[in-house]
């Protein structure tokens, strides 16, 4: 494998003469070259092709890292990741590779969705690795972002939290959760009247605090009062609090966000209490599992669940068709899964990374991050929304949401009722940059 | 009032999850002198086999419930004789560490046998409910309720009038006494570790019923169970129950007035609450509320 130890054999030939210019180029030079191989993170070599190479490709092999949650409870959403960005990369290498000629190839480490152990798979992998083609979780980029500006590594999140648009070493995917938060109250005013009593339901942590800023944000914009902010700790047993506070502020719509276990005990809690207010369920709050339980009548009648893209098997989407092609041929065991479709599309923005990088003949780690940043628009086929890439201030993330009521006769469970639903405020929404 | 009564009975229902859970501490702790931290993956492992009986297999529930609750009744002396047994005369601290050991085991193997996406355990309750006048009841609460107090009830009877039940409130008292009456602590050990295991998939079962569903976190409970049992008394049966009440009331109370008339004191305060509880009633009875004083020479 070819990598930045022997960083030094790519140097420029100086162009200055004198002794101790000379000297001094000579001396700086060897400096930078050991620094750079002593870090092992930097710079990078120059392969047989011209192309400026560095951690993770051999002159053949390009390979990208997986930093996911593998086992625990939260696999249920990083195995069929993984699954997508695996299936999409097959077919990349069934077409030849990226560029037409470098075979791509995952490494995988199982984070167990806890930050720290992130962070020891991220320093096991990064020496191993062109960039990170998933890390999974809100708190989990979180710990591992100091890690990848320190080292220069790109890597594209499984998490649609808004913050990531703004950081140069990310390069996320679909629209962030405040914008499903913002188009979900919009659809829902729009259909259910302007006079609704609005109310909010999220876990106590960071992709609930960004959910949270979605409907306040809505609120703003849309000119209403949120009636009740009610939050309930991840894994709780009994939601009879959460929910008798929604009650007593006799909220017409509930946006929620969560996982699919918590979001289960919050509707059968509803459901037992009588309460049916129209539920707005975040992309995280679906399983299956919740409509084939006692639930389905009443989740079939009150929720919504805002996500993006069409629904799975409508094949009238072009890019939907080639992928249930290359699930069937690549993963035939794999169920319906919103979680494998993201992986799959992560996995094609990541091709177009390293195609950009191969285009301008570098593969370094700076490479790599200079083609997340002048990568421009990158469409995916109706698969999720467009996102413009470039410097922080410059990238705009999709707006568009597709709505969708519970059909247990359709694959996942999910129906779409508006497709590619794109409100002004969230059209107004701004994300900060750092 | 109407919200007073239903957050009540909710809370009722919650306090006898933690009670069935905290009565397995109990027993154990009696008998042994153990803190068995494993009691949660004992609920996490009922859960599970009632899903598979009651799903996959699909036996009629309550066969499936029964089966579950005698599988995991025959676990605990299993454990004891391969694990704990041999942990006699060792150091607390080590004895403690292997239940800890057990427990990360079992939650481990537990979903790579059954998976990690959430199941529906097949129940026949799921969400129905009757009114109580103002009161919607859950049909999961009730039958919680009702299987929690006949176990309860069982293992009371059990101690109060059969002859095991005898043996163990000696051992109990006097482990080296008992023994030289002729009672054979093993057998009061091995049958402690039964009722502990049989309980705990008794908890499993109400925790993961109805709208709930089966999912590798329910073994949590047991953590949140724990402060049940240090302030009922952690060598008291009636401690367990008490104890396992009160926080399951204290907590739901909390979450439901707390967010309205205490904001300010942040999100999520009655995750707390049971520390709460518990820090306050140690402060005046530092044994718990049913626990034993231990007698010291002045």
């Amino acid at each position: 494998m070819r990598n930045n130890r022997k960083a030094h054999h790519g140097c420029p030939p100086r162009t200055r003469t004198g002794p101790l210019a000379r000297a001094s180029a000579v001396t700086l030079a060897l400096l930078l070259a050991a620094t750079a191989c002593g870090r092992g993170t930097e710079g990078g070599s120059t392969g047989e092709d011209g192309l400026a190479t560095g951690p993770g490709f051999d002159g053949k092999t390009i390979t990208v890292g997986v930093n996911s949650a593998l086992t625990g409870p939260v696999a249920v959403v990083g195995k069929p990741l993984t699954e997508g960005n695996r299936v999409w990369f097959e077919h990349v290498n069934a077409e030849g590779g990226i560029a037409g000629k470098y075979k791509i190839e995952l490494n995988k480490a199982d984070s167990h969705y806890d930050a720290a152990t992130a962070v020891q798979q991220y320093n096991r992998q990064k020496d191993d690795v062109v960039m990170f083609a998933q890390v999974l979780g809100t708190a989990i980029t979180k710990a591992v972002l100091p890690n990848l500006k320190r080292d220069n590594v790109v890597a594209a999140p499984a998490s649609q939290e808004s913050q990531w648009v703004g950081e140069p070493n990310l390069a996320p995917l679909a629209a962030p959760y405040q914008i499903q938060a913002i188009n979900a109250l919009d659809h829902y005013r729009k259909q259910g009247g302007p006079d609704s009593t609005i109310c909010s339901l999220v876990q106590d942590d960071a992709s609930g605090v960004a959910a949270q800023e979605g409907v306040d944000f809505a609120a703003r914009q849309l000119g209403f009062d949120v009636a009740a902010r009610a939050t309930y700790r991840v894994g709780d047993k009994d939601m009879t609090g959460p929910v008798t506070q929604l009650k007593r502020a006799k909220c017409d719509a509930v946006f929620l966000a969560g996982s699919p276990t918590d979001a289960g005990t919050a509707l059968g809690t509803a459901a037992k209490m009588k309460f049916a207010p129209q539920w707005l369920g975040q992309s995280t709050t679906w399983y299956p599992t919740i409509g084939e339980s006692a639930l389905k009548p009443y989740v079939e009648e009150h929720l919504l669940i805002v996500s993006e893209g069409p629904e799975w098997g409508d094949t009238s989407v072009p890019a939907m068709a080639q992928m249930l092609k290359d699930q069937r041929k690549y993963a035939p065991k794999q169920e319906p899964s919103y979680y494998f479709a993201f992986g799959y599309v992560q996995a094609q923005l990541v091709t177009k990374i390293l195609e950009k990088a191969v285009a301008s003949g570098d593969l370094s780690r700076d490479g790599v991050a200079k083609a997340v940043n002048t990568l421009g628009k990158v469409e995916f086929g109706g698969l999720t929304g467009d996102y413009t890439y470039g410097p922080p201030t410059k990238r705009s993330p999709s707006r568009g949401s597709t709505m969708f009521k519970i059909n247990m006769d359709k694959p996942f469970g999910l129906e779409a009722v508006s497709t590619n639903y794109s409100s002004a405020a969230a059209k107004a929404f701004t994300f900060d940059t750092p | 009032m109407e919200q007073l009564l239903q957050l009540l009975v909710a809370g009722l229902a919650l306090g006898a999850r933690y009670a069935l859970v905290t009565l397995g501490f109990v027993v154990i702790f009696r008998a042994t002198g153990v803190i068995n931290f494993a009691q949660g993956s004992l609920v996490l492992l009922g859960a599970y086999l009632t899903y598979q009986f009651a799903g996959p297999w699909q036996w009629p529930f309550l066969l499936a419930a029964i089966t579950s609750v005698i599988a995991c009744g025959a676990c605990g002396p299993v454990i004891e004789r391969l694990l704990l047994r041999r942990m006699v005369g060792r150091p607390a601290f080590a004895v403690i560490m292997v239940t800890l050991g057990l427990l990360i085991v079992i939650e481990q193997a537990v979903p790579t046998m059954w998976g990690q996406d959430p199941k529906n355990m097949g129940d026949p309750w799921g969400i129905d409910t009757v009114q109580a006048g103002a009161v919607t009841v859950a049909v999961r609460d009730l039958w919680t309720l009702g299987l929690t107090a006949l176990a309860i009830a069982g293992v009371f009877g059990f101690f109060r009038y059969s002859r095991y039940g005898l043996a163990m409130r000696a051992t109990a008292l006097d482990q080296e006494a008992a023994q030289a009456q002729g009672i054979s602590v093993r057998r009061v050990v091995a049958l402690s570790w039964t009722i502990a295991g049989a309980a705990a998939a008794l908890a499993g079962i109400t925790v993961a019923s109805g709208e709930a569903g089966v999912s590798p976190s329910i073994s949590q409970i047991a953590l949140a169970a724990f402060p049940a049992a240090i302030l009922g008394g952690l060598d008291s049966p009636y401690g367990a129950i008490a104890g396992g009440l009160v926080i399951g009331v204290s907590q739901t109370l909390t979450a439901g007035y707390q967010p309205d008339h205490a904001a300010w004191l942040g999100d999520n305060f009655h995750v707390i609450m049971p520390y709460v509880v518990m820090i306050a009633i140690l402060l005046v009875r530092p044994y718990g509320l049913f626990g034993t004083r231990e007698v010291e020479r002045a």
